[in-house]
C-alpha cells in the first residue's frame, strides 16, 4: 500500500479511536456510579457498540493489539448485557487498564506482533476474557456466546449521535484556523487604521471652514480693491505695474474656487470614507467572529478528562467523592481550554487530596460519607468564562497557611498576625505556601497554586478563593473567550499610551482631589464607602510625572483592578477610549517584562503597551512602602515655564533634546521637520527654537531664514544643532539669522542648556 | 541555524559612468563600420578561447564575511550578513517602561512587534554627541530576534578574512568577547552569534512575591 495513504489512513484511524475511547471511558466511570438497571442497560449498549467498532476499525488498519483487546473488551460488555453482573471496582479498574494500553498502542502504533508490548497485551486479553467467563458462569438463561463476526443491524453500526451532522463537518487541522485567525485578526488593526483616516479627514474639513472663515473676513477688502480697478490715476502704480493689484486680486478669486471645489471633493471623499469603513467594520467583525467561532471548543474536551482522574485518585486516596460536572456545552477559544488543562487539574486534584476529608472524618462530623466536588464553567454576560471549582471538605486552615508563609519568609509573624482570613487565604497562591503536612506525590509541594495564578494572568485572566472552616473551598478563575484579542482600556500616562485588559479592570471613574485621604503615610480613596490603597500609575511605571495629579484641585481619573484586600485605584492623566485590541508578544529578547503582557498596534500604527494587572497590583503594593508625598520637587508656576520648540527628524534624537529640555524645567513641543515647525509655531506659544539642519521638506537654514522673516517670530531666538561640521555651514547658518550653531559631534547636555540659558 | 535566507540589501551605489559608456558607444560604432578578414577573426577567437580557458582567480585570498557595516556614533560597525534579517528606518518607537536602558523600545514591523536595542548603553559605550540614530537593522538566529539602532547603514560588503586582526578592545571600547575581529579600516566585526545567544541581553524580570 501507498506508505503516504496509510499514514493518512493511521492519523484518522487515532482521531476514531480516541473519540470511541473517551465515550467508553466516560461510559464506565456513568456504569460504576449508576444503580438503575435501565439506565445501565442503556449505557451497556452504547459500550458495547463502541468497543465493537473499534475491533472493527482496528482490524481495518491491522493494529492486531487493539483489535485483540477492543475484542475482548467487546466481550465483557456482551456478557455484562446479558447477565446484569455485579461489577466491582477491581473488573472497573481492569477495564480502565484495558483503554489506557489501547491509548499506548495508539501512541506508538505497535501491532501485536512487537515484542515490547505483546505480552502485557495478551494478559490483559486473558484477565479480561476470564472477567467475561466469571460474569457468564453465574446462573443465567443459556445463551450463545457472543458471536463477533455476527454482523450487527445496520443501525448499529454508526455512531448514535450528530451522524446527520457527520457528513457536513470536515476535518481541518487547527494550526491551519489559527494562521487564519491571526490573519483576520490583524485586519482589527486595518480597521481601526480606517476610522484613523476618517478623523484626519474631518480634521482638513475643520480646517478647510476654518480658512472660509478667514476668507469672509477679507472679503470686504477684496471688494473694495476690486472697485479701484484699474488703478485711478495719480496712483504710484503705473504703466504694466497698474496691472497686477489686477492679477492678484483675479488670483485670489480663482485661489477661493479652487479651494471651495477642493473643499467639495474632500466632503464627498470623507463621506465614501465613512461609508466604506461602516462595511469594513461590519465585514472584519463578521469575518473574525465567524474564524473564532470556528476555532471555539466545547468545555467537554477540557471537562472530560476529569471524571476518571477523580475517580482513580480517590481510590488511591481511601475516599469517597462524587462529580458533579456542568457547562460542557460552553464553548472557549482551543487555546484558553489547552492553557487552562493544568490548572484544573490541579486545582481539583487539591480537592481530592486536601479538601475533601476521609468517609470517617466526614461521618464524624455530620456529612455524607462520599465528598463532593464541582467543577462548573459558565459565561458570564459580559462575554468572560468563570471555572468553578469547589469542594465540601474540610475547607483551608489559615493557622496553617499563617505558619508555612512565616516558615517561607513571605510574611513576618506579626504581619501574620494582624491579617484578616480574606488575606491569608490569599498567600496560598504565593510560591513555597503549601499547608499540605505531607508532601505526597499528587499535590502540597508549595508550587502549584503560584502556577495556577501565573497561567491565569498570563492568560488576562483572575483568580480567587473562598473558604469556610469544614464547609469546603471554591476556587473561581475569570478568563477571556478568547485570546488573541482582548477589550482594553486606553490611558494616558507621562506622554505615553497604554492598553489596561478590560477583563482586569472592575471599574473606571475620577473623583474629586478632595477624596484622597492619607492614611499611615499611603493614600487611600474612598469608592462607595469603601477605602481603596490610592497609586498613580506613573509611579508604578516609574514614568516621569510633570504634573502631580490633584495638587491644584479638580478631578483625577483613575481605574481599580486587583480583588479581595488588594484592589487598588491607580490614577493616569487621561482614560481615552476602550476598543477591542489584538494582543502582539514583544518578541523573544523581552522574555518577561515586568508589569507589561504584549503590546497592539493602535489605529494611528503607533504601538502601545499592554500592562500586566496582576504585576500592577504587585508593583503598587511593593511600592507603597515609598513615602507618597514628598517625592515631588518644587515646579515653578506653569507661567513662568518657558516652552521650547523642538524640531528634529531623527525620533530619538528628538526623544533625547524633548528629555533633557524637560529634565532642565522647560516644556517643549516637538516638531519633525521645518513645515511641521512652522504650523506648531503658530499654534503654540514658544519661546525658542532648536531645529535640526538636515530634515525633509525644509531643513533648518530654511526654517530659520522663514522664521526671521515673518513679522511676528523675527525676534524668535533659533539655535540650530547640526552635524555640519564646517565654516561654510556655519557662515550660512548665522547668515540664515540663528543665535547659536551646535555641532552634533561635540554636543553635551550642559552646552545646549547653556545657550538656551543666554538666550531667554 | 546557518542557513538563514539573504535578503536583498540596499547597496551603495556608484555615480553612473557616462565618460565609459561614450568610449563602448564609440568604438562599437567604428567596429560595426568595417569587416573582418578571416585572420582577424580566426585571432579574436583564439584570443576568446584562451580567456574562456584561463583558470578563474580566486576572487579574494581565502574567503571572505559577507558583512553588513553601519556606523554607530562614528564608529564604523559590520555584522554578517547571515544573521541581518532586514534594515528599516526608524519612524516611531514605543519606549517600554520597566526595562533596562539598554532597550530602547519596541516597533511594528509589518505586524510584528520587535524590539530595539541601543548597543551603546549595552556595551558601555561613551555617549558622545548627538547623532541621529533612526535605522534599525534586525538580527536573528532563528530562535532569538532584535533590532538594532544605528546611525547610518553603509551597505554590503565581503570581508576577506585575511584582513581581520584579533580585536583591540581599547579601539573601539566594545569588550572583546563581543567582536570577531577588527579590520585595518578600523571596522569592528561584531561576533552575531555570540550577540544572539548572550543570556545578558534576554529581559526576564519576574516580580517576587
Amino acid at each position: 500500500m501507498d506508505i503516504e495513504f496509510q499514514k493518512r489512513l493511521l492519523a484518522t484511524f487515532r482521531d476514531e479511536t480516541r473519540e470511541h475511547l473517551a465515550a467508553i471511558t466516560a461510559a464506565l466511570i456513568a456504569l460504576e456510579k449508576s444503580a438503575e438497571p435501565d439506565k445501565r442497560q442503556a449505557i451497556l449498549e452504547t459500550v458495547f457498540r463502541e468497543a465493537h467498532s473499534l475491533k472493527g476499525a482496528a482490524r481495518a488498519v491491522g493494529m492486531a493489539g487493539i483489535e485483540s483487546l477492543s475484542h475482548a473488551l467487546e466481550g465483557v460488555f456482551a456478557a455484562f448485557r446479558r447477565q446484569e453482573a455485579v461489577t466491582s471496582p477491581a473488573l472497573f479498574d481492569l477495564l480502565h487498564r484495558a483503554t489506557d494500553t489501547i491509548d499506548k498502542l495508539l501512541l506508538t502504533g505497535e501491532t501485536y506482533g512487537s515484542a515490547a508490548t505483546a505480552t502485557p497485551v495478551r494478559e490483559l486479553v486473558v484477565s479480561l476474557e476470564q472477567a467475561a467467563k466469571r460474569a457468564l458462569s453465574r446462573p443465567s438463561p443459556p445463551e450463545p456466546p457472543p458471536a463477533e463476526h455476527a454482523p450487527l443491524p445496520e443501525s448499529q453500526k454508526t455512531p448514535p449521535a450528530d451522524s446527520a451532522a457527520a457528513s457536513d463537518t470536515i476535518r481541518i487541522s487547527a494550526a491551519k484556523l489559527d494562521s487564519l485567525l491571526h490573519q483576520a485578526e490583524e485586519m482589527l488593526t486595518l480597521k481601526q487604521a480606517a476610522s484613523q483616516r476618517g478623523a484626519e479627514l474631518r480634521e482638513i474639513m475643520a480646517a478647510l471652514s476654518a480658512w472660509e472663515k478667514e476668507w469672509k473676513k477679507v472679503r470686504p477688502a477684496l471688494r473694495r480693491l476690486r472697485k479701484l480697478q484699474p488703478a485711478p490715476a495719480g496712483h504710484p502704480l503705473t504703466g504694466a505695474d497698474a496691472a497686477q493689484p489686477g492679477k492678484l486680486l483675479a488670483f485670489c478669486e480663482w485661489s477661493h474656487d479652487a479651494v471651495k471645489s477642493m473643499e467639495l471633493k474632500v466632503r464627498g471623499v470623507a463621506k465614501m470614507a465613512a461609508n466604506d469603513r461602516h462595511e469594513l467594520d461590519g465585514m472584519v467583525d463578521s469575518l473574525v467572529y465567524g474564524l473564532k467561532e470556528a476555532l471555539m471548543l466545547p468545555c467537554a474536551s477540557l471537562l472530560e478528562i476529569l471524571p476518571r482522574m477523580v475517580r482513580d485518585l480517590a481510590r488511591e486516596r481511601g475516599k469517597d467523592v462524587e462529580l458533579v460536572i456542568s457547562g460542557e456545552t460552553v464553548e472557549v477559544d482551543k487555546r484558553v481550554l489547552e492553557e487552562m488543562k493544568d490548572p484544573l487539574i490541579h486545582l481539583v486534584r487539591n480537592c481530592v487530596d486536601h479538601g475533601i476529608e476521609t468517609p470517617g472524618e466526614r461521618r464524624r462530623g455530620n456529612k455524607p460519607a462520599a465528598g463532593r466536588i464541582t467543577a462548573a464553567i459558565t459565561l458570564n454576560d459580559s462575554n468572560l468564562i468563570e471555572i468553578l471549582v469547589s469542594d465540601d471538605g474540610a475547607g483551608i486552615d489559615t493557622a496553617r497557611v499563617a505558619a508555612a508563609a512565616v516558615r517561607h519568609g513571605v510574611v513576618v509573624r506579626d504581619q501574620a498576625e494582624r491579617m484578616e482570613r480574606e488575606e491569608l487565604l490569599g498567600l496560598i497562591f504565593s510560591s513555597g505556601v503549601s499547608t499540605a503536612p505531607l508532601i505526597t506525590d499528587i499535590s502540597g509541594r508549595g508550587l502549584g497554586l503560584a502556577i495556577v495564578r501565573e497561567k491565569v494572568e498570563k492568560l488576562g485572566g483572575t483568580v480567587t478563593l473562598a473558604s469556610e472552616p469544614l464547609q469546603g473551598t471554591t476556587f473561581r478563575m475569570v478568563l477571556p473567550l478568547s485570546l488573541s484579542t482582548c477589550r482594553g482600556v486606553l490611558v494616558g500616562v507621562g506622554g505615553q499610551t497604554f492598553i489596561v485588559p478590560a477583563a482586569g479592570v472592575e471599574r473606571v471613574t475620577r473623583i474629586d482631589s478632595g477624596a484622597l485621604r492619607t492614611v499611615e503615610n499611603r493614600e487611600t480613596v474612598e469608592l462607595e464607602g469603601e477605602a481603596l490603597s490610592f497609586v498613580r500609575l506613573a509611579d508604578v511605571l516609574r514614568l516621569p510625572r510633570k504634573e502631580r495629579p490633584g495638587a491644584d484641585g479638580g478631578l483625577i481619573q483613575l481605574f481599580v483592578i486587583g480583588s479581595g484586600a488588594s484592589r487598588i485605584a491607580f490614577a493616569v492623566d487621561a482614560v481615552l477610549d476602550e476598543q477591542e485590541v489584538v494582543v502582539k508578544g514583544i518578541g523573544p529578547q523581552l522574555a518577561r517584562v515586568r508589569n507589561i503582557a504584549g503590546a497592539t498596534v493602535l489605529g494611528t500604527g503607533k504601538v502601545a503597551a499592554i500592562l500586566h494587572p496582576g504585576d500592577l497590583v504587585k508593583s503598587a503594593i511593593k511600592g507603597a512602602a515609598a513615602p507618597a508625598a514628598g517625592a515631588y520637587a518644587p515646579e515653578a508656576p506653569e507661567a513662568v515655564r518657558r516652552a521650547v520648540l523642538v524640531a528634529e527628524d531623527s525620533i530619538t534624537a528628538r526623544t533625547l533634546l524633548k528629555n533633557i529640555l524637560e529634565s532642565a524645567g522647560y516644556r517643549t513641543v516637538t516638531a519633525v521637520d521645518g513645515i511641521d515647525a512652522l504650523t506648531q509655531l503658530k499654534t503654540n506659544e514658544i519661546d525658542l527654537v532648536v531645529s535640526d539642519v538636515d530634515m525633509p521638506r525644509m531643513n533648518g537654514f530654511e526654517l530659520t531664514t522663514r522664521i526671521r522673516a515673518s513679522r511676528e517670530f523675527a525676534d524668535l531666538p533659533v539655535v540650530l544643532v547640526t552635524s555640519l561640521d564646517s565654516r561654510e555651514d556655519r557662515e550660512r547658518g548665522i547668515d540664515a539669522g540663528a543665535n547659536a550653531y551646535i555641532v552634533k559631534s561635540s554636543f553635551d547636555q550642559s552646552n545646549l542648556l547653556d545657550v538656551i540659558k543666554r538666550l531667554i | 541555524m546557518d542557513e538563514i535566507p539573504k535578503k536583498p540589501m540596499l547597496r551603495r551605489t556608484k555615480p553612473f559612468d557616462w565618460d565609459s559608456l561614450r568610449q563602448r558607444l564609440q568604438a562599437s560604432r567604428e567596429a560595426v563600420g568595417r569587416e573582418l578578414t578571416p585572420d582577424e577573426e580566426k585571432a579574436v577567437l583564439r584570443k576568446r578561447a584562451r580567456a574562456l580557458a584561463r583558470q578563474p582567480m580566486q576572487e579574494e585570498a581565502g574567503d571572505g564575511l559577507d558583512c553588513l557595516e553601519f556606523l554607530l556614533t562614528y564608529e564604523t560597525y559590520a555584522i554578517e550578513m547571515r544573521w541581518v534579517a532586514e534594515t528599516c528606518p526608524l519612524r516611531e518607537l514605543t519606549p517600554l517602561p520597566c526595562t533596562p536602558p539598554f532597550v530602547a523600545g519596541i516597533i511594528n514591523v509589518r505586524g510584528r512587534i520587535v524590539s530595539v536595542l541601543d548597543l551603546r548603553q549595552f556595551f558601555d559605550l561613551p555617549q558622545k554627541g548627538l547623532t541621529d540614530l533612526n535605522k534599525v537593522i534586525v538580527v536573528h538566529n532563528g530562535g532569538m530576534e532584535f533590532g538594532i539602532l544605528a546611525d547610518e547603514i553603509l551597505g554590503t560588503r565581503s570581508i576577506p578574512l585575511a584582513e581581520v586582526q584579533p580585536p583591540l578592545p581599547t579601539l573601539t571600547g566594545v569588550r572583546e568577547e563581543y567582536l570577531k575581529g577588527v579590520t585595518a579600516g578600523r571596522t569592528a566585526i561584531l561576533d552575531g552569534a555570540r550577540l544572539l545567544a548572550d543570556k545578558g541581553i534576554i529581559v526576564h524580570d519576574e516580580i517576587a512575591e
